[in-house]
């Protein structure tokens, strides 16, 4: 028989029958907790407590999320970590888009001064400064507010140097071209910088955006009134400590799964959207510099 | 010359002023709070009012607390870990995925593989809390081999194994990504040549996707490293009475420690401590695989 892709080698056969086991293993050891979990938010609470593996709900229904979304109140979460999440990310790229406009700017003077002043934020993770965080936070009165898990992060080192980028590979000669038209800075900024900036800016929103929804740390340093809590700060209560808070009710298996099902869709659906700009990110991130 | 260099700021003097915030933003939220830890770690526990200078007691303190070294311990033994196998399954899972013919099945399996990386660690407990329940997936498993169910989120023995594999759980699809982008890379012409040589595929995957894996493996490399102390999230998410005394890594030591507890002193003396052992696994691993020569 003719291999189907002439053009390119194989391995020996008894790696590739170990090759395809791996493949399987991984699918399943991947795939199936995902279905199981899927499948569990989708049971009856008595079925989603009962033993045995549970990969296809019988029968099927939303009783769990209703439970869980209007009971157990996971819309307010919900709607709160949309909020700060979406918000932080809007302010997150129009900043970091401006910074790094303005570190394009070839005869800037201090230009290299300032790039570094940015960049130079790269280099410790912000975890290790969790206490001097915490402590600027409380005094500027932004502790227990959504204001504070919107302001932190509200640029970073890592999108201003990936902006600064995508506007440095834009070609001088169009930007003196709509400059002869008569175009005012700003109109250049906007019509020809962030215009063919899209993907770049697509793809710092999406990885914000990621980085702020599932976002456990600053969330715990900065909000200690648990009604202000995003939703997988909520999700690790309603999963492990729900039981020893006193006057709650039991929450079944299928609200439970119904709750990380609801913490996990909305960036899953965002990805099968948007799976391009994350292989960009991914793209990025390999880059060694 | 000072006139001339005067009147490019005033051409530039509006983009000065849009660039006063954004300097403002990462003098307060950035620079200062990593100066202020490191004044803090030498002045005494006090969350309010002024708080007095103290030498190096609060490092004493820290190094004599065995909570500390405990999750020093745990740590080390967790972070490297993990650094390790997310280095080397990624890798392997992407070479594997590379000689998978059917494009559909390979790219299935990479979007499989990936989307735990877009998962908040909380879902990831979630989907441990399913899996490793007492009549879970896991115990099932197990069941099929007659050995007795095991309740796994409260055994300590397994408390590092269970984090450690969330952690290969959700991340080797990630970093398998990052090296399938550098082999996709990789032009036909190089195969092709090493062909006509009468190099198997064996000795293809050898002699060019691994070396021209080399800037990837390095950036990754690196990237681990700063992350070998810095676990929280999982740790967060998974700790409870029967496994703290193994999972408590450092920054959680430090968050309960100077956010939970107020001792502020104690905590940032602490994350000093890591962000010293941090620079220097970084160091030692940029020496380990050479990656500032070439």
């Amino acid at each position: 028989m003719r291999p189907r892709h002439p053009k390119r080698d194989q391995v020996p056969f008894p790696l590739r029958i170990l090759g395809s086991s791996v493949v399987v293993l991984v699918i399943l050891l991947m795939g199936l907790p995902m279905v199981n979990v899927l499948a569990v938010s989708l049971s009856e609470a008595g079925a989603s407590d009962a033993p045995g593996l549970v990969l296809f709900p019988s029968p099927a229904t939303l009783q769990g999320y209703f439970f869980i979304w209007n009971y157990v109140d996971l819309r307010g979460p919900f709607l709160n970590t949309l909020y700060v999440s979406v918000v932080g990310t809007l302010i997150h790229v129009i900043l970091s888009s401006l910074a790094g406009y303005i570190l394009t700017q070839q005869d800037l003077p201090f230009r290299g001064l300032m790039t570094s002043f940015v960049l130079l934020t790269m280099t410790v993770p912000s975890e290790l400064a969790l206490i001097g965080i915490y402590t600027v936070n409380k005094d500027l009165q932004l502790v227990n507010t959504y204001a504070g898990l919107i302001v932190n992060g509200m640029i970073s080192g890592f999108s201003v140097l990936l902006m600064r980028n995508y506007f440095s590979s834009i070609p001088t000669s169009l930007v003196e071209a709509a400059r002869i038209d008569g175009c005012s800075e700003f109109k250049i900024f906007r019509r020809v910088y962030l215009h063919l900036s899209v993907p770049g800016i697509m793809t710092i929103g999406t990885l914000e955006l990621i980085r702020r929804w599932n976002n456990i740390s600053l969330t715990v340093a900065l909000i200690s009134d648990m009604k202000k809590w995003t939703l997988p700060v909520v999700l690790r209560w309603i999963l492990f400590d729900q039981t020893s808070t006193s006057g709650t009710e039991y929450i079944f298996n299928n609200a439970k799964m119904a709750a990380v099902v609801l913490t996990a869709l909305p960036l899953v659906i965002l990805y099968f959207f948007a799976q391009r700009f994350f292989t960009a990110g991914a793209l990025l991130g390999s880059t060694k510099g | 010359m000072d006139k001339k260099l005067l009147g490019r700021m005033k051409k530039y003097k509006f983009l000065y002023f849009l660039f006063l915030p954004i300097a403002v933003y990462f003098a307060v939220f950035a620079y200062y709070p990593f100066i202020k830890g490191i004044l803090l770690s030498f002045q005494e526990n006090r969350l309010i009012g002024n708080r007095p200078f103290v030498g190096t007691s609060n490092y004493e303190a820290v190094l004599s607390d065995p909570d500390f070294l405990q999750s020093v311990k745990n740590s080390l033994i967790i972070g490297l870990t993990d650094m390790v196998l997310y280095f080397v399954l990624s890798l392997l899972l992407a070479l594997i995925l590379n000689e998978v013919f059917s494009a559909l099945l390979r790219k299935t399996t990479q979007t499989i593989a990936y989307l735990p990386y877009l998962f908040s660690w909380s879902v990831i407990g979630g989907v441990w809390a399913l899996v490793f329940d007492l009549r879970g997936m896991a115990n099932l498993v197990l069941g099929f081999f007659e050995i007795e169910p095991v309740f796994f989120l409260a055994e300590p023995a397994l408390a590092r194994p269970l984090v450690i594999g969330m952690g290969v759980w959700r991340s080797v699809g990630y970093f398998s990504l990052l090296y399938a982008v550098a082999i996709v890379a990789i032009g036909p012409s190089l195969f092709e040549a090493a062909r006509i040589d009468g190099a198997g595929r064996l000795k293809q995957i050898r002699k060019i996707i691994l070396p021209a894996l080399r800037g990837t493996m390095k950036t990754i490399a690196v990237f681990l490293a700063i992350g070998v102390l810095t676990h929280f999230d999982e740790i967060y998410v998974m700790v409870n009475p029967a496994n703290r005394q193994r999972i408590r890594t450092l920054l959680l030591y430090v968050y309960e420690t100077g956010i939970l507890n107020f001792k502020t002193g104690t905590a940032s003396a602490g994350a000093a401590l890591v962000m010293a052992g941090t620079l220097i696994i970084t160091a030692a691993t940029r020496r380990l695989i050479k990656y500032d020569k070439e």
